[in-house]
């Protein structure tokens, strides 16, 4: 055998476990009571921000708790230890990557999607009404 | 009908020069094409297509020159019935960032990198000699097809491209609305006042400099790709290697600085605190330039030994593939909320697609065409010898790139085989890693580390032969001197494992080039390339080691809240008030505004036997603004041997009107009597409703009537509360009392009714607690992060003293002379 072939079954080895270690690592979309059967196992969450519940930032604990409704309508408070993102309020929609608890949904880490910052026409069609 | 007031011939012109540029590429393409095909026949019909294909690409040239020209003329102009303009410029801009304006849509970008296309074009047009139809023929095509991305035309109502020239009222959403029947409609809207203006994030040095030089990195893959397709159509398999030699590694250098201005950005005006974070726009740029450094050293193995024909074809091709690949993963929509500097989907998926497509099948059918005829090695590689270890190493980087790009494309993955894809294969869609981070570098690292080891001792090897004897002693003495310097640096400050591993091997890439260029090329600059380059990046694995793995985040929050939570990465800093983080105390002296700015500025002290001494102050600041949110900006103090970074994760952006009406945590509630709801560890109770008004009366003819909410409060220990907020209807006009309940410090305002449910809206609020101004904020010591930025220039200048090397040696040897 040659010894450019040795090196093409370890490429071909590695490449294998490169693919089977993207399966493996990705995470999971979830809702909340699928990631409640699993309590401590990490999940990402899409859902919506309740602005009709009460929202609270504790600057000092830096605790940040709001309450979310996620795509089936299923409502869990969330915490989320850092301080509370920018222009929350105005998210369309939230990502919450944490676990889950008895009581609450413990987020490390939320991505939002604000409404487009590029395509915003309406503002230009609203001024008709 | 006429309008007024709307300038409509430079959209005109915009719209016939793209159209020119469109068709000029094309005919240029054919033209070379078929001056390709027929290389044998009489030189003077050859002459005449070569006439046909350089005017029609200098055509392009000038068409392209024009749309720019235009376009600026508009934003210049402040012409906002252009909806370009009005998306991405505002009056109020700072000269400086009108260009950023050009290419933050889709087309302007689209527009750059045809600009940078046709430039490169052009130097091939005079430069490539008897490449010059071979080549040109595919830049033809790439610039047809990019320019069809900008036509804006539809055909059988499918939307070919979107262009930059459309004005509001053409939109399609706008088509038939009222106030496109307005002849004044320009003055008479306050919208088209002033546009929308520029993305806060663009706006910074680092965004007018890292667009153009990475879509001009780009570009400059397509020169290798062109010259590879042309020698696989002409089949001259070899002849093509010299020439496209200091193209690829001109593409190299701009590539690569284009992606470290990125990350140079990401550090400076990103708040993510680092400058990489394996995002997967970030990462959709660094795979075409990890496989386009495989395919220069394959063509360097193919240029003085041969043998590396097909993997040379391979990877130039690829490289330029996964160009297109990263285009599409970032401008088709795909990526949606998985990244920060994804595009919106324009629609013009599928054509993004069929891009994608024409080319993979075109280049890789044209290469399995024609892969037996390509000259096979005839020799086989000795393990001492340096092609041996120079292709081992572009390996890695196949597999290393394909790591990363197989990752990124997550949301494809869900797609094609998603269980809503094509496919279904998947039970459930995949999400990015938990840790993103950690699964990068699980693989990257280890590949980091034998690429290290590669690029320091293949040097000493020498083509074809066995010489390992002659620098023996100079590699072991290398490899012993590193080791020793990374365990003295491990005992300072630990570096455990693979981290140890990869700490030794850039310590010994630098130390090995250095010693190589010193020893064995005798300080000679002229071939001095290659080892500074390879310092370079030696530098860049040691300096990202280093600022990573021992970054220091000293602004840590030592409250406890539970034991599954992380420990807290931000400080609160109260206004006058002094924290301690790290060796420094810090003070927020106090807020200040600059434009939309608002600064806060924070002093570091030290403190001395004298008493506390400022050392410096860093201002991080929020840009904020109406239409895109607000934007932290972290502020950096740099030293030689670390940098302070600090930015600020929260800060009151209320105005102080709104902060002196003291109240806080509105929430919006809809009840039915006998309703509770929780608010602030509080019950609250809609107990009744009380009517007042003279009720005999007939309700239009009623002219006062008072709706009173009974709202009962009880606390946890079970006191109890009452409030009654009203809503007063008087003569026609709604009026509502708030009521208020001082000692738990709850406001409840009376917001409507609702018909519908026969429910009642009630906002509740909470009195704020007297406090001072606060923000929160985050600090991290990045050390020797300067080591990276000296490695990037390092890097840099070694690539280009190796452009002018490869000059140089085909100047020397004609570049018929490809030795098999």
């Amino acid at each position: 055998m040659k010894k450019t072939h040795i090196a093409f079954i370890v490429l071909i080895a590695v490449a294998i476990g490169a693919i089977i270690a993207t399966f493996t690592n990705a995470g999971t979309y979830a809702t909340f009571p699928a990631a409640e059967t699993q309590p401590g196992k990490t999940f990402t969450v899409i859902g919506q921000l309740n602005l009709e519940a009460e929202m609270d930032f504790n600057a000092r604990q830096n605790l940040f708790r709001f309450v979310a409704q996620d795509k089936d309508g299923n409502e869990r408070t969330v915490y989320y230890n850092q301080p509370k993102p920018q222009d929350f309020e105005r998210a369309e929609e939230i990502t919450m990557k944490g676990f889950a608890t008895d009581t609450a949904f413990i987020a490390s880490e939320i991505l939002m999607k604000c409404p487009s910052k590029y395509n915003d026409q309406n503002q230009v069609a609203d001024v008709t009404e | 009908m006429e309008y007024i007031g709307e300038a409509l011939l430079p959209g005109e012109l915009g719209r016939i020069a793209v159209t020119a540029s469109f068709t000029f590429a094309l005919l240029s393409s054919i033209a070379f094409f078929v001056m390709t095909l027929k290389k044998d026949q009489n030189p003077a019909s050859l002459k005449a297509w070569d006439k046909l294909g350089t005017w029609t690409f200098t055509g392009h040239m000038v068409s392209v020159l024009a749309i720019i020209a235009i376009l600026f003329y508009l934003i210049f102009n402040h012409r906002f019935e252009y909806d370009y303009v009005w998306k991405h410029s505002s009056l109020d801009l700072p000269l400086r960032y009108i260009f950023s304006c050009f290419w933050e849509g889709q087309e302007g970008s689209f527009l750059l990198w045809m600009f940078w296309n046709a430039v490169l074009g052009m130097i091939l047009l005079f430069t490539a000699g008897k490449w010059k139809a071979p080549a040109m023929l595919t830049f033809g095509l790439v610039q047809a097809f990019l320019a069809s991305m900008i036509l804006g035309v539809y055909v059988f109502d499918l939307k070919v491209g979107s262009s930059p020239f459309v004005l509001i009222r053409e939109l399609p959403e706008n088509i038939g609305a009222a106030w496109t029947f307005w002849p004044d409609y320009l003055t008479r809207l306050p919208a088209f006042a002033d546009g929308n203006g520029l993305n806060p994030l663009l706006q910074n040095y680092w965004m007018t400099i890292h667009p153009p030089t990475l879509f001009l990195g780009f570009a400059s893959t397509l020169v290798p790709f062109a010259f590879a397709i042309g020698g696989l159509v002409n089949k001259d398999f070899k002849g093509w290697v010299a020439p496209a030699l200091p193209w690829t590694f001109f593409s190299v250098m701009i590539l690569g600085t284009g992606i470290l201005m990125g990350g140079a950005w990401a550090y400076e005006a990103l708040s993510f605190g680092g400058f990489w974070a394996w995002d997967p726009v970030e990462n959709s740029s660094l795979v075409p330039w990890l496989t386009l450094v495989g395919g220069a050293h394959l063509m360097l193995i193919q240029k003085n030994r041969g043998g590396t024909l097909h993997s040379s074809f391979f990877f130039i091709i690829l490289t330029f593939l996964l160009v297109l690949y990263s285009t599409f993963l970032t401008r088709s929509g795909v990526l949606g909320d998985s990244s920060v500097h994804s595009f919106v989907d324009l629609g013009l998926n599928q054509q993004l697609r069929f891009y994608l497509l024409f080319f993979v099948f075109g280049a890789f059918g044209l290469l399995l065409w024609r892969y037996r005829s390509i000259p096979k090695k005839n020799h086989e590689d000795s393990l001492s010898s340096r092609e041996f270890w120079m292709f081992v190493g572009a390996l890695v980087l196949l597999v290393s790139s394909f790591q990363i790009i197989f990752s990124t494309s997550m949301p494809v993955l869900n797609l094609l085989v998603g269980p809503e894809g094509y496919l279904p294969l998947l039970e459930n869609k995949l999400a990015a890693p938990d840790d993103p981070i950690d699964h990068y570098n699980g693989f990257q690292i280890p590949f980091a580390i034998i690429i290290a080891f590669l690029m320091a001792f293949t040097q000493f090897l020498v083509y074809r032969g066995n010489s390992m004897s002659k620098h023996k002693n100079d590699i072991f003495i290398t490899i012993g001197i590193s080791l020793v310097a990374a365990i003295l640096i491990s005992l300072n400050s630990s570096f455990p494992h693979v981290y140890f591993l990869l700490l030794f091997a850039s310590i010994y890439l630098i130390l090995g080039n250095l010693v190589y260029w010193i020893r064995v090329a005798k300080g000679n600059l002229n071939i001095a390339g290659s080892s500074v380059a390879h310092v370079g990046f030696g530098m860049i694995l040691l300096g990202s080691l280093i600022s990573n793995y021992k970054k220091q985040v000293i602004s840590k929050n030592d409250t406890y809240i539970a034991k599954d939570f992380p420990q807290n990465e931000n400080l609160l800093i109260e206004e006058g008030d002094t924290v301690q983080m790290g060796n420094y105390h810090v003070v927020w002296t106090g807020e200040r505004k600059e434009g939309n700015h608002r600064i806060y500025d924070m002093d570091y002290l030290r403190k001395t036997e004298a008493g506390f001494q400022l050392d410096f102050t860093l201002s991080p600041s929020i840009l904020a603004t109406d239409n895109a949110g607000n934007n932290p900006e972290p502020s950096t103090r740099h030293y030689l041997h670390k940098d302070v970074y600090t930015h600020l994760t929260y800060a009151d952006l209320r105005t102080e009107e709104e902060k002196a009406q003291g109240f806080t945590n509105e929430a919006t509630v809809e009840v039915g009597q006998g309703d509770t709801i929780i608010y602030d560890k509080q019950f609250v109770i809609m107990d009744s409703i009380l009517v007042e008004g003279d009720l005999t009366k007939q309700p239009h003819e009623m002219d006062y009537i008072v709706l009173g909410a009974k709202i009962n409060v009880v606390r946890m220990d079970g006191t109890r509360y009452t409030a009654m907020p009203k809503y007063v209807i008087q003569n026609n006009t709604l009026n509502q009392i708030d009521d208020e309940i001082e000692e738990l410090g709850l406001k409840f305002h009376f917001d409507s009714i609702n018909q519908e449910t026969g429910k009642f809206a009630f906002k509740i609020s909470k009195r704020e607690a007297d406090e001072p101004p606060f923000v929160v904020i985050k600090a991290i010591i990045f050390p020797w992060i300067n080591v990276l930025w000296m490695g990037s220039i390092v890097m840099i200048i070694g690539t280009v003293l190796a452009i002018f090397q490869r000059i140089r040696a085909n100047n020397r040897t004609p570049s018929t002379t490809t030795k098999e």
